[in-house]
C-alpha cells in the first residue's frame, strides 16, 4: 500500500500522575479511510483521540498531520487546520437554535468573526448552506427550535450536521454511536459512510457491528499499547485481541 | 557586622519573623479556604469575617465584666479563648452552611462567591456599626510574655509560640487531609457525592462539618492573631483578598500549596518591606501574575480543562425585553425626562453606574464569567481623567478618551493575565489585580492618596460648550449612556456576539470548530473594560472627583450587586440594577455604616430569592406566558414531549 499517513504518531506517551494512560502509541491513519480505534474500558482510546485532536497534551512522543510537527499547536488552530473532533456527550450549542448551530460553524471560514460593529445579518447569506446541511441529516423542519429542546439522536444529528458544515479533511468522531438507538444508530452510519467518500475519518467505537460494517482499518488497544492492527476480519481472528476482550469481560 | 545586605540585620530579621508569622496566618486561613472550596467548590469569600470573628471572640471574653458589668463574669483569658472561640466559630459557620451556603452547592460558582460576599458585608457591617472601626486592644498571655535577646534581634516569645502551634496546626490539618481515611472520604466526597452516600456515609452532614472546620481554622488564626494585631471589624477585609491570591498561586484545592504558598509569600511581603517598602501591599498579587505567566494552574494545582462559562441568564433572544429598537428609543425618552423629575446629579449617577454595570454585564451576563474587579478600570479612567482635566487642563471629552484609553490598557492587560483561568479562580484572580490597582491609587503622588483628585473643573465640551451648566452636563452624559448602551446591543447581535454565544454555552465545542476561544474572550473583555472605563471618567468630570472609592472592591462588588439585581445577562437588567441600588443608597446614606449591612443583606437575599432578577423575573413570566400561548395554538403539548422532558 502506498497510501500517504494524514496522521502519524511517534512514541505518543500520556501519564496522569504515576498511571501512562497512553503507553508508547505509534500509531498511522491513511488518507481517505475510515480508522477506528477499540479496545476493552480503560485501553487508553479515548486517552489517544484527545492527544490526537490536541485537547490533552503529551507528556512523550509526538504528533503529525499532514506530515506537520502539531505537538505543540493549539487545538483551534488544528481545527483551522481541517482537523475537526466531535465529543462523547453531544456537543451542541443548547441556548441557540438548530440552524445557528450550524452557522457558527459555517461562519467561522468567513473572517467575520472579530466584527463586532457589524450586524449578524451579514450572515444571512449562509442560510442556504445551513438548510442544506440541516436537510442532510434531516434536521430541516427543526431549524428554529432551540437545539437545548432536540432528543438525543437529533442532537448527535445536529453536531453531525456542524462538524459537516467546517467540510474537514479529517474528521475525529468520538464514540458517535454511544446512548443512541438502533434507529438512530443505522441513521448516523449511513451519514458515517456517507461522509467517509471524501474525507478521513478515525473514530473511538464500542459497537463493533458498527466498527465492522464502517472501518477499513482497526487499531486495537489494550492497557495503552498497541495490541493490534489490520481489517476486521484479521482483528476479530487475533488470539490476542480476544484474550484482551475476554479478560476484560472476566474482570 | 551592624548591617546585612544594606540594612541593619535587627530590621531584616525583624521582618523576616513578621513576614514568617504573617505567612503562617495566610497559610491557616489559606488551608480552610482551600479545603472548603475542595470539598464544597465555594470561594468563601467570608473567611475574612470569620477571622475576625476569633479576634473578637478572644477580645469578649477577655471583656465580658466590662461588656456585662453586674453579672459578675469573669475575665476569660488567652488560653480559654484558644479553647473557646474556635469551635463556637466552627458552630457559628456550622450553622452558616446550614442556612445560607447548602442552598448554592447545586448553583453556579459565581452564587456561592456572591452569597459569602453578601454575608462578610453583613457580618463586618454588623461589627462595624457596634465597634466602630477603631481596633480594640488584646494582650500578650502572661505566660508568653517577654522575650530573648538573640544578640541580632529580640524575639518575643509569644510569636515563637504562635510559629510553633501555626506550624502543628497546618501540618496535622495536611497529614488528615491526606493521609487518613477520613481525608480519603472527604476528597472522594468532593469527586462523587453519590457514591460515598451509596457507601453509607451521610454526606450533607460530611459537608457541614468540613465548612465548620475550615470556618474553625479561621477562628484560630483569629485568636492567635488577636494579641498580634488590633482587633477591628476590618482586619479580615484585607486578608482574604491576600488569601485569595495565595490560594490562586498554590493551586486551588491543594492543601500543600496552602501551606507553603502561605508561609512563602509571607516572608517574600516581609522582605519587600525591607528592601522596597512601597511594594509591599502589592508584592502578593504581583507573584500571583506571574505565577499565572508562568504555570496557569498554579505551583501546586493540577491542570482543570476548558469548560464553558456559567450559564446564569434567562433571557430569550427574541424576547421583547430584548428589543434593542424597542428599548434603545424608550430608555431615550426616559433619560430626557428624568432630569425633570429626579435631582440632574443623581439622574446622572444612575447613568453613570448603569453604563459601568451594562459593560460589567457583557463580561458576567454574555461570556458567563465572574468577573470581581471591574472598579480597577472604573476608577483608573476616573483617575486618568480627573488628572487630565485638573492637571493638564485638557477639554472634557479628551479627559475621558484619555482615562478610556488607560482602562482599556489595564483591562487588555488584566484580561490576558486573567482569561487563562475560569469559574471561581477567574473572580479570584480579577479581585486581586484590581488590589493592585487600589494598592496603586493609595500609595501614587498623582493620585494624592485619601483626598484623590479633586476640583476637577468640568470645562467645555469640544472647546466650546460649557458643562457647568447642570442640564447640559446632564445631556452629554446621557448621550455617551444611549451610544454605549447601542454599541453594546450592536456587538451581542454581531458575528462576534454569536461567537461569544457559542463560547458561553459550550467552549470546547467553539475550540473543536476552530475558534480561539481564549481571544474572542479577551477582546470582549477589554471592551467590557474600556466602557466601565468611559463609566469612570464621565463619573469624575460630572461629580468633579477621582477618590479611593473609585478603585475600592466595594465598587467592583457594586457593578456585581446592579448586574445581579436587574437580570444577568439581561440588555436592561443593569441599567435597571443601577437605578435600585442608586437609588437605595442615597436612602440608606443617612443611616451611615448600615448601608454596607444593607448592601451585604441585598446580595444574600438575591442570590437566595432573586436569583433572575428583576428583568429576568419579568423574562420568565413572559416566557411561560409565550410557552403557554404557541401550546394553545397548536392545540397539543409541543412534539416529542416526553424526550424534551427528558433532557
Amino acid at each position: 500500500m502506498t497510501q500517504d499517513a494524514i496522521i502519524e504518531t511517534r512514541g505518543l506517551v500520556r501519564r496522569f500522575g504515576g498511571f501512562a494512560a497512553v503507553d508508547g502509541v505509534d500509531l498511522t491513519v491513511a488518507r481517505n479511510s475510515v480508522h477506528a480505534l477499540i479496545g476493552p474500558n480503560g485501553a487508553g482510546k479515548t486517552t489517544v483521540f484527545n492527544l490526537v485532536s490536541k485537547f490533552l497534551d503529551p507528556s512523550e512522543g509526538q504528533i503529525f498531520y499532514n506530515g506537520r510537527d502539531i505537538t505543540n499547536t493549539k487545538p483551534a488552530d488544528v481545527a483551522r487546520q481541517g482537523m475537526v473532533r466531535s465529543f462523547q456527550i453531544s456537543a451542541i450549542f443548547g441556548r441557540m437554535t438548530v440552524a445557528e448551530n450550524v452557522r457558527i460553524a459555517l461562519q467561522r471560514p468567513t473572517g467575520l468573526s472579530f466584527s463586532f460593529w457589524r450586524a449578524d445579518s451579514v450572515l444571512d447569506n449562509l442560510a442556504d448552506r445551513v438548510d442544506e446541511l440541516l436537510d442532510s441529516v434531516g434536521l430541516l423542519d427543526w431549524r428554529d427550535r432551540p437545539a437545548a429542546g432536540l432528543s438525543y439522536g437529533r442532537k448527535r444529528a445536529l453536531e453531525f450536521a456542524t462538524t459537516m458544515a467546517l467540510d474537514p479533511e479529517l474528521m475525529l468522531l468520538d464514540e458517535p454511536m454511544a446512548g443512541l438507538g438502533q434507529q438512530d444508530v443505522v441513521r448516523i452510519s449511513e451519514l458515517i459512510a456517507e461522509q467517509a467518500k471524501n474525507r478521513t475519518i478515525l473514530m473511538v467505537e464500542h459497537n463493533l457491528s458498527v466498527v465492522a460494517e464502517l472501518a477499513d482499518r482497526i487499531t486495537v488497544l489494550a492497557r495503552g499499547k498497541i495490541l493490534a492492527e489490520g481489517d476486521y476480519k484479521s482483528i476479530a481472528a487475533d488470539p490476542a485481541v480476544i484474550e484482551a476482550y475476554i479478560g476484560d469481560d472476566i474482570d | 557586622m551592624t548591617e546585612l545586605l544594606g540594612v541593619p540585620p535587627a530590621l531584616l530579621f525583624g521582618q523576616v519573623l513578621i513576614g514568617l508569622i504573617n505567612g503562617l496566618f495566610y497559610a491557616m486561613m489559606s488551608m480552610g479556604v482551600a479545603i472548603i472550596f475542595g470539598m464544597l467548590r465555594i470561594g468563601n469569600f467570608v473567611h475574612g469575617a470569620q477571622y475576625m470573628l476569633g479576634a473578637f471572640g478572644a477580645w469578649f471574653l477577655a471583656s465580658l465584666p466590662q461588656l456585662f458589668p453586674g453579672l459578675g463574669l469573669p475575665s476569660l483569658g488567652y488560653w480559654w479563648a484558644l479553647i473557646l472561640v474556635p469551635p463556637a466559630v466552627a458552630a457559628i459557620g456550622a450553622l452558616t452552611e446550614r442556612l445560607f451556603i447548602r442552598k448554592v452547592y447545586d448553583l453556579e460558582h459565581a452564587y456561592g462567591l456572591l452569597l459569602t460576599v453578601g454575608l462578610a458585608f453583613v457580618i463586618e457591617g454588623l461589627f462595624n456599626v457596634k465597634f466602630g472601626a477603631a481596633g480594640q486592644q488584646y494582650g500578650v498571655p502572661d505566660a508568653l510574655k517577654g522575650g530573648v535577646n538573640l544578640g541580632f534581634m529580640f524575639l518575643p516569645i509569644y510569636r515563637v509560640w504562635v510559629i510553633v502551634a501555626a506550624l502543628v496546626v497546618c501540618i496535622a490539618t495536611w497529614v488528615v487531609i491526606e493521609r487518613t481515611r477520613l481525608g480519603a472520604y472527604l476528597r472522594a466526597a468532593t469527586e462523587n457525592p453519590d457514591l460515598v452516600r451509596a457507601f453509607g456515609i451521610n454526606v450533607p452532614r460530611m459537608l457541614m462539618l468540613t465548612y465548620a472546620f475550615g470556618v474553625g481554622l479561621a477562628g484560630l488564626t483569629g485568636v492567635m492573631a488577636a494579641p498580634i494585631y488590633q482587633v477591628s471589624p476590618q482586619m479580615g477585609q484585607s486578608v482574604i483578598v491576600i488569601i485569595f491570591a495565595i490560594v490562586v498561586i498554590g493551586g486551588m484545592g491543594s492543601i500543600a500549596g496552602a501551606i507553603v504558598s502561605g508561609i512563602g509569600l509571607g516572608i517574600i511581603e516581609g522582605l519587600t518591606k525591607v528592601f522596597w517598602p512601597e511594594a509591599s501591599s502589592t508584592v502578593i498579587f504581583i507573584c500571583m501574575a506571574l505565577v499565572l505567566i508562568l504555570r496557569p494552574q498554579g505551583l501546586f494545582g493540577k491542570d482543570t480543562s476548558a469548560h464553558s462559562g456559567a450559564d446564569i441568564t434567562t433571557a430569550r433572544r427574541e424576547s421583547i425585553l430584548e428589543n434593542g429598537r424597542l428599548w434603545i428609543p424608550v430608555l431615550a425618552i426616559v433619560g430626557i425626562v428624568l432630569p425633570y423629575l429626579v435631582y440632574p446629579v443623581f439622574a446622572m449617577k444612575i447613568l453613570c453606574f448603569a453604563l459601568f454595570a451594562c459593560a460589567y454585564n457583557l463580561v458576567f451576563g454574555y461570556l458567563g464569567l465572574l468577573a470581581f474587579g471591574h472598579a480597577a478600570f472604573f476608577g483608573a479612567a476616573a483617575y486618568g481623567a480627573a488628572h487630565i482635566a485638573a492637571v493638564w487642563g485638557w477639554s472634557p471629552e479628551l479627559a475621558i478618551l484619555g482615562g478610556t484609553a488607560l482602562a482599556t490598557a489595564i483591562g487588555a492587560l488584566f484580561g490576558w493575565l486573567a482569561i487563562r483561568r475560569q469559574g471561581l479562580y477567574f473572580a479570584m484572580i480579577t479581585l486581586a489585580l484590581a488590589q493592585i490597582v487600589s494598592f496603586y491609587a493609595v500609595q501614587a503622588e498623582w493620585t494624592h492618596g485619601e483626598d484623590g483628585i479633586q476640583s476637577v473643573p468640568r470645562g467645555k465640551l469640544f472647546g466650546l460648550i460649557d458643562l457647568n451648566d447642570t442640564m447640559t452636563m446632564y445631556f452629554f452624559v446621557l448621550t455617551v449612556f444611549l451610544l454605549c448602551f447601542a454599541f453594546i446591543y450592536r456587538l451581542l447581535r454581531s458575528p462576534f456576539g454569536q461567537v461569544l454565544r457559542a463560547i458561553r454555552d459550550n467552549n470546547q465545542r467553539t475550540v473543536s470548530l476552530g475558534y480561539s476561544a481564549d481571544r474572542f474572550k479577551l477582546v470582549a473583555f477589554t471592551i467590557s473594560a474600556m466602557l466601565a472605563g468611559v463609566a469612570g471618567g464621565m463619573k469624575a468630570i460630572v461629580f468633579q472627583i477621582a477618590s479611593l472609592t473609585d478603585v475600592h472592591f466595594m465598587t467592583s462588588a457594586d457593578a456585581l450587586l446592579m448586574t445581579l439585581i436587574g437580570g444577568v445577562g439581561t440588555i436592561l437588567g443593569p441599567v435597571v440594577g443601577a437605578a435600585i441600588v442608586v437609588t437605595l443608597q442615597r436612602e440608606f446614606a443617612e443611616f451611615g455604616a448600615w448601608v454596607i449591612v444593607v448592601q451585604g443583606a441585598a446580595f444574600v437575599l438575591c442570590v437566595l430569592f432573586l436569583r433572575q432578577g428583576v428583568v429576568g423575573t419579568a423574562e420568565s413570566w413572559l416566557g411561560r406566558r409565550a410557552e403557554r400561548r404557541r401550546e394553545a395554538e397548536l392545540g397539543a403539548p409541543a412534539a416529542e414531549p416526553k424526550e424534551e422532558a427528558a433532557q
